[in-house]
């Protein structure tokens, strides 16, 4: 096991530049996932570390060993791929074999660790099987026991579930969460999907266009979103946002956009323009009750029943905002109906760059 | 209905071309058959005499003509398999400078007509005192063999996905190794079928072992067939007979390889 840095690590291709200086560290152990849309960088960062494309500037260490120029089998760094990448015309066990046979291990110290990986992953049965006859399941298992046989300081995983179907991604996210925290081995596991980044990751790298926007655990990912992309790409339904002018008045802040009043009390200082940003969860159908701001007015524009939870998306002035309802809802596109926002939930972000506006308690304003 | 029509018209008109395709190949060996004493027409059939052959060989000479063209033949083809495997590789996975020039001239090899190059060849053998040697059938023929051969397997080289080289790399395998033990085995029927292609080409050479060679005992098969035709211009059952002799090598290697040919085709068709 190993840390992982990245120190200003930059890739030109031509003349297109892909990842824009990125520096990170990964702790001993940790499991990072590095996030983003696609041509976000994120893959080729990954790419970097494996020695699978060369670092156009910026330094890349496993450990304490500075590994640029080293070659992608020595960085003793084991990959799983997005299609798998299994030999084809091996079988299950000598797929896992092949880079132990490299290593030069015993013949007996080789079996021991493939029927290990076998049982650990219930690939037992398949060892003598090729890969064209498993499913798409069984083959990214012996895509997972092909790392894990090697024992290697970092794991390296692209997008490994991205061809599985929905049910069996599940099943196989908590089957590697729960692989890397028994074994320990520090992982930097690159996707697109930000659920599988929240459910897998003790911390999230989100990147675009080849920058780091925000590095920090779930948790502080969804409740302090360092810019309005993060707010934006993290989470599902994705935060809503509405562009507005401050004013302040005494102890609040009036909040004016395109057909919406708010008055926010006990708001910190806030620039003349801002972006409001709002989480699904801080946006309810009103109830007098319930000390929300507001009521703001707004159409309902679509509405998605999950069952047990509703999204409602509500046209107000000119934004959508998605209004969460525990239950079902009895709304149809068209209604018109008022809605509140928890106070304490409300992140606030430049208008001109995007970036968080924080106060001394959080992305927030202080509650009253 | 319509389908089943299609279908009906598919058939009929693959059958005809498939008739015209073979009604010369059973002609010459009904004619190889034929009684040499009758004056039956080419094609015709009068019974089944085998005696032609054995006459066709000891007239035409042709066992040591079989014998040099199996020389030159495993030669040309063993070497330039092992070559184009190689280039194909470098050409298809390899970064390196000039990599695409280089693989233009190559193609040179492919598209400059042998006839062009037949003259220049002559008088550089001489020079180089290989004139009248096996090398003069056999290194022209590598030549012309790997150029097809390194653009053959390139083209199949680059649909075996990236990942699992890559993935062969991060193992610790090197280049060498990810070639010949992961690459090599899922190449099989594009390397068959480029043995069959080479072979039947290699074999069916003339103009080359016509101007590049001189004594007796170097001549490939086909040449000692085109002597073999000059002489005998008069007995059609012997010329038939020795013209099955000089075919039957290509049809039995390409009996043996037939099912990896046409998969090595097909998919080469498809991916390449």
């Amino acid at each position: 096991m190993a840390s992982v840095s990245f120190k200003d690590v930059v890739k030109h291709f031509g003349g297109v530049t892909a990842v824009a200086g990125v520096s990170l560290e990964v702790t001993d152990g940790e499991f990072m996932v590095l996030v983003g849309p696609s041509g976000s960088g994120k893959t080729t960062a990954l790419r970097m570390l494996a020695g699978l494309e060369a670092v156009s500037e910026g330094e890349i260490r496993i450990g304490d060993r500075l590994v640029n120029k080293i070659a992608p089998g020595e960085r003793d760094v084991a990959m799983v791929f997005q299609d798998y990448a299994l030999y084809p015309q091996m079988t299950v066990y000598d797929n896992l074999a092949f880079g132990l046979r490299r290593r030069k291990l015993s013949k007996q110290e080789i079996d021991r660790r493939v029927t290990r990986a076998g049982e650990m992953l219930d690939i037992g049965a398949l060892l003598k099987r090729k890969p064209g006859q498993l499913s798409g399941g069984q083959a990214q298992r012996v895509a997972l026991g092909r790392a894990l046989v090697r024992d290697p300081q970092v794991f390296l995983m692209d997008e490994p579930l991205s061809n599985l179907d929905a049910k069996l991604r599940m099943q196989t996210r908590g089957e590697i969460k729960r692989l890397q925290h028994d074994i320990g081995t520090t992982t930097v596991y690159v996707t697109h999907d930000q659920v599988e980044a929240m459910t897998l990751g003790d911390r999230i790298a989100v990147m675009s266009d080849g920058a780091l926007e925000q590095v920090g655990t779930p948790e502080e990912l969804y409740d302090r979103p360092a810019n309005r992309f993060v707010g934006s790409f993290i989470g599902s339904p994705a935060m809503s946002f509405f562009e507005v002018a401050t004013q302040r008045d005494r102890d609040a802040v009036r909040l004016r956009g395109d057909g919406l009043e708010l008055s926010v009390p006990g708001a910190p200082e806030l620039p003349a323009e801002v972006t409001v940003g709002v989480r699904p969860e801080a946006a309810r159908v009103w109830r007098d009750d319930e000390g929300l701001l507001g009521p703001l007015r707004g159409r309902v524009e679509y509405v998605e029943a999950l069952g047990r939870e509703t999204f409602v998306g509500v046209e107000t002035g000119g934004a959508q905002i998605v209004v969460h309802h525990d239950g079902r809802a009895s709304l149809l596109p068209g209604d018109e109906i008022d809605f509140g926002l928890v106070q304490a939930d409300l992140r606030f972000f430049g208008t001109d760059d995007g970036l968080a506006l924080r106060s001394e308690n959080g992305a927030g304003p202080a509650p009253s | 209905m319509t389908q089943r029509r299609e279908q009906a018209m598919a058939t009929t008109i693959l059958g005809v071309f498939s008739l015209i395709a073979l009604l010369p190949i059973v002609g010459i060996v009904l004619t190889a058959l034929q009684d040499p004493d009758t004056l039956s027409g080419y094609g015709s059939f009068d019974g089944l005499h085998f005696d032609n052959f054995r006459r066709a060989w000891e007239d035409g000479n042709f066992g040591p003509y079989l014998r040099s063209s199996v020389i030159v033949v495993v030669t040309v083809v063993s070497i330039a398999t092992v070559l184009s495997i190689m280039s194909g590789y470098a050409f298809a996975l390899m970064r390196f400078r000039g990599a695409q020039v280089l693989f233009y001239v190559l193609l040179l090899g492919l598209m400059v007509p042998f006839e062009t190059l037949i003259v220049p060849l002559y008088y550089d053998f001489i020079d180089l005192g290989l004139y009248d040697t096996y090398w003069a059938l056999i290194l022209p023929q590598i030549g012309t063999s790997v150029a097809f051969g390194s653009f053959w397997m390139r083209a199949f080289f680059r649909t075996v996905p990236r990942s699992v080289i890559e993935a062969a790399r991060l193992d610790g395998a090197s280049s060498w190794l990810t070639l010949w033990r992961v690459l090599l085995p899922l190449a099989k029927p594009a390397v068959l079928t480029m043995v069959v292609l080479l072979f039947m080409w290699t074999w069916n050479e003339f103009l080359l072992a016509l101007v590049m060679v001189d004594t007796e005992e170097l001549r490939t098969a086909p040449l000692g067939l085109g002597f073999f035709v000059g002489r005998n211009t008069r007995d059609l059952t012997l010329l038939s007979a020795g013209a099955v002799i000089v075919a039957l090598p290509v049809v039995i290697v390409y009996a043996f390889l037939q099912r990896h040919f046409i998969r090595g085709m097909v998919s080469g068709a498809v991916k390449g």
